[in-house]
């Protein structure tokens, strides 16, 4: 079988780069230590090989469509809800009170990863049920927690979120689907919604739809927007299941994650849709950003993991192509020579290392705001407030790193194919349609940026910025006691003074009242500022590598730990300069893409 | 019933095998291990689901280091009850097999179940060894086993076709692929593996009768030539005189 993930990679990304044994010592984590996450990791590891790979590309032929009000889906999706329910997969993170296992979400994310990469048009399904079961359980009744919990982490019934309408995409002040207060203690609901992952097939025996709506007469824009539990089936009073007014009313077919299906849900069409609200009234968005937020990890570790089968199937295919001769010093070629296989050509090692360095460093970003995640769960005062603010402004930049320079790693991993590449007979075609939607979930690249640049960069008056700074100057010490390390240190070291010197133009023109101004290159620095941080943790890799070299410990062979400094050095060439790029558009005086007066796009 | 199964520790199925010291030790350098899948798949989950149908408990024994015991916790965290590994690095089959025997002989299991081979050294031997130190009757490549009281009605692979077969308990067993379907832990089963009994046992005295002497590996497969279809007389010089095979 193909290969899609590097195992020995995962681990030592997990237990040595971002160590998470240390995570064991909090009460929270105690049950746990890193044999049972291997354990679990293999075992993942089984069940993709087994029964998510060898459909993958059926899921993309054969995609879930509309027929008759029902979604038909690949039997795999039912066989997966049901696997992730008996594994502990969507109970993973949960408390123990609540029926969890407390797994530290770092861990969970590896195993994530794994069956990703096998196959990603099945994930959605159970990551949508564990984010719609944890809004309920925290912020929910204790009606709502026994009614719908348990059956969602056994993988009964799925979970979906309901946000967007056919007016109001990402403007989600804009929605009109209204909840109307009766006197029996649930709201009738009444709207429509579109683009709902996961909203219906046959597999699972209920939905819980998280859905977001206004209460009759609430204040316009987001301060009026409160959240719901709305059932497909409503729990009758002998506990059987009724249907409760949702409505299939069709699907869309997308050009990639064709076996995920994306649905239009109408609600309330014959007024008899019941909904439940969840916490108080117009604070809807509010917990839904919570659920959005672990959501957009979630996104970016779907970019991570096709990244990552994409490298892997364009590496072995660059291993088995021979293909032309490569030049001799001489400037020519030898025809009389046989042909060389194609991962001995510069460029086609260029197209790999480039690949290697975005997937392993989109890794090493999720799995370290996952572990800011978990620390932010267990730890006290100042501790605690340093890991929610490092985990609230590396969340836009782990959504959008391994999204958008994901799809550049595959495009890349296709082209290392040649014509081959785009033709349906491989698979790095279909890799490229798949990814393409990440950059859109869950909040699109320009939203992230927007987040990054006008929120996280600023907030507590630019103080997560400073212990992210702190972080890096860290891994710079540690950097310079290795000789071989130095040079690359001082680089970072410099990256991070120009940094400074970007931000020192665009935050006066936020102070001047400029915003749109500020704000209007938000998804350049995006670029400028996530290359910053993915050149950090590579830097961090390779110290690790290095210790470990030193140490004589071999916990992986001498070869796996240079291969890292190999590619270090190659992010520290090919992409942490593209910062240098980057810097003069966003200090630029030139105003070239807001609206004036005058339309000048044609 | 009281089932005991037999564990052992191979390289994972991908791992690229090699020799050292003049070809006469296995390079473990850079080797993963697994539990052998004929063990674990087929032998192990087929003792817990007759304990499921009709009660009692399953151990599973091992002989090996402490170093193995993610092994036997995988075991336990598939659904074993208890698990015993004996301490020591076995050199030999003839050794693993008087070591289970030696543990084995007092506890009066019904059936010592062991996968047909482990999947590095593919040598069937310990099964008919611990049958033959236990007195009891030995079926190998076992794809079914229905058990009606004490007696049992198995299907074996035989060359070209299948034997069925009946035995009363107690008796020795060696599973094949087709006797169960392989279980893949859950996360609450290898929190549990944890709390469940280990106990460790000082090997017994053994001596191994046959010494392996070198290994090697088969040779490399050569380039692949492509004969035109016209030219059959060319693919029979090639298969006569450089393949020799007619």
């Amino acid at each position: 079988m193909a290969e899609y993930v590097n195992m020995d990679t995962l681990r030592f990304q997990l237990e040595q780069v971002h160590q998470l044994d240390t995570l064991f010592q909090y009460p929270r984590y105690q049950e746990y230590d890193l044999e049972a996450i291997n354990i679990f990791l293999d075992a993942v590891k089984d069940f993709s090989d087994q029964e998510l790979y060898p459909v993958f590309r059926e899921m993309d032929e054969k995609p879930a469509y509309y027929e008759d009000g029902k979604i038909i889906v690949h039997p795999t999706v039912g066989r997966t809800m049901e696997k992730m329910g008996e594994l502990g997969v969507i109970a993973a993170t949960f408390d123990q009170e609540n029926g969890g296992l407390q797994m530290p979400s770092m861990a969970l994310l590896g195993a994530y990863f794994i069956m990703e990469a096998a196959n990603n048009h099945v994930m959605g399904y159970p990551g949508l049920t564990d984010g719609a079961a944890k809004l309920i359980t925290a912020f929910g009744n204790e009606y709502l927690k026994e009614a719908y919990v348990p059956n969602m982490l056994s993988g009964q019934w799925a979970g979906t979120m309901c946000l967007t309408e056919p007016q109001a995409g990402s403007s989600l002040s804009d929605i009109t689907t209204t909840a109307y207060p009766t006197d029996e203690g649930y709201y009738q609901v009444k709207g429509q919604k579109i683009f709902i992952s996961g909203g219906d097939h046959e597999y699972n025996e209920n939905f819980i739809h998280l859905l977001l709506a206004r209460i009759e007469g609430a204040p316009a824009g987001t301060k009026g927007i409160s959240l719901f539990v709305v059932p497909k089936k409503r729990i009758a009073e002998d506990g059987s299941l009724a249907p409760n007014d949702v409505i299939t009313a069709g699907d869309f077919q997308k050009m990639g994650q064709r076996g995920y299906c994306t649905t239009h849900l109408v609600f309330g069409e014959n007024d008899d849709c019941r909904a439940w609200l969840v916490g108080e009234p117009h604070k809807g968005l509010k917990y839904m950003f919570q659920m959005m937020n672990d959501a957009r990890i979630s996104v970016g570790r779907g970019g991570l993991s096709i990244a990552s089968a994409a490298y892997h199937a364009s590496l072995q295919y660059a291993k088995e192509r021979p293909q032309g001769r490569r030049v001799m010093d001489s400037g020519k070629k030898d025809p009389r020579q046989e042909p060389v296989l194609i991962i001995e050509h510069a460029d086609v090692r260029r197209m790999l290392l480039l690949q290697k360095v975005i997937y392993e460093g989109s890794l090493s970003l999720l799995l370290l705001a996952s572990k800011y995640h978990d620390l932010e769960k267990v730890t006290e005062g100042e501790e605690k407030q340093k890991n929610r603010l490092l985990l609230e402004l590396l969340t836009p930049v782990a959504k959008t790193y391994p999204t958008e320079k994901g799809r550049e790693a595959v495009d890349n991993g296709l082209q290392v194919l040649g014509g081959y590449g785009y033709c349906s007979d491989f698979v790095l075609q279909q890799y490229l349609r798949d990814i393409r939607i990440m950059a859109i979930y869950e909040g699109t690249t320009g939203i992230q940026s927007l987040d990054l640049l006008g929120r996280k960069i600023t907030m507590d008056n630019g103080k997560a910025l400073k212990l992210l700074a702190q972080e890096m100057q860290q891994t710079i010490g540690s950097a310079l006691t290795f000789d071989g390390l130095k040079p690359y240190a001082g680089q970072l070291g410099e990256k991070m003074k120009l940094s400074q010197k970007v931000l020192d133009f665009l935050l006066p023109l936020a102070m001047k009242g400029e915003y749109e101004r500020f704000l209007s290159d938000a998804t350049v620095f995006m670029d400028f500022f996530s290359t910053l941080v993915v050149g950090w943790l590579w830097l961090d890799m390779a110290v690790v590598a290095k210790q470990e070299l030193v140490s004589g410990r071999e916990a992986y062979p001498a070869e796996f730990y240079e291969s890292k400094v190999h590619a270090m050095r190659f992010f520290f060439k090919y992409e942490l300069p593209k910062m240098e790029g980057l810097a003069p558009t966003l200090m630029s005086e030139e105003v070239l893409t807001i609206l004036k007066e005058k339309e000048v796009i044609a | 019933m009281k089932l005991l199964v037999c564990v052992s520790k191979t390289p994972e199925t991908t791992a690229k095998i090699a020799f050292t010291n003049d070809n006469t030790e296995f390079d473990s350098s850079g080797v993963q291990y697994i539990m052998n899948p004929y063990d674990e798949w087929y032998a192990l989950v087929r003792a817990l689901e007759l304990k499921e149908a009709q009660g009692g408990s399953v151990t599973i024994i091992h002989v090996g280091p402490a170093a193995n015991d993610t092994i036997i916790r995988k075991g336990l965290a598939i659904g074993a009850d208890e698990a015993v590994r004996i301490d020591a690095e076995p050199p030999s089959a003839l050794y693993v097999a008087r070591q289970v025997a030696e543990y084995a002989k007092n506890e009066n299991f019904d059936i010592v179940f062991l996968g047909k081979e482990s999947i590095d050294y593919n040598g069937s031997e310990v099964g008919p060894m611990l049958a033959e130190m236990l007195g009891l009757p030995f079926v190998s490549h076992a794809t079914r086993l229905e058990m009606e009281g004490n007696k049992a009605m198995i299907v074996a692979d035989i060359d070209g076709g299948d034997a069925q077969l009946e035995v009363e308990t107690p008796f020795v067993i060696s599973a094949a692929k087709g006797l169960a379907e392989q279980r893949i832990p859950n996360m609450r089963g290898i929190m549990m593996a944890k709390r469940k009994p280990l106990k460790v046992v000082e090997p017994v005295e053994a001596e191994g009768l046959a010494v392996a002497v070198r290994f090697e590996l088969p040779p490399e497969k050569g380039d692949v030539k492509l004969i035109d279809p016209e030219n059959m007389d060319e693919l029979v010089r090639l298969l006569h005189e450089e393949a020799k095979v007619i």
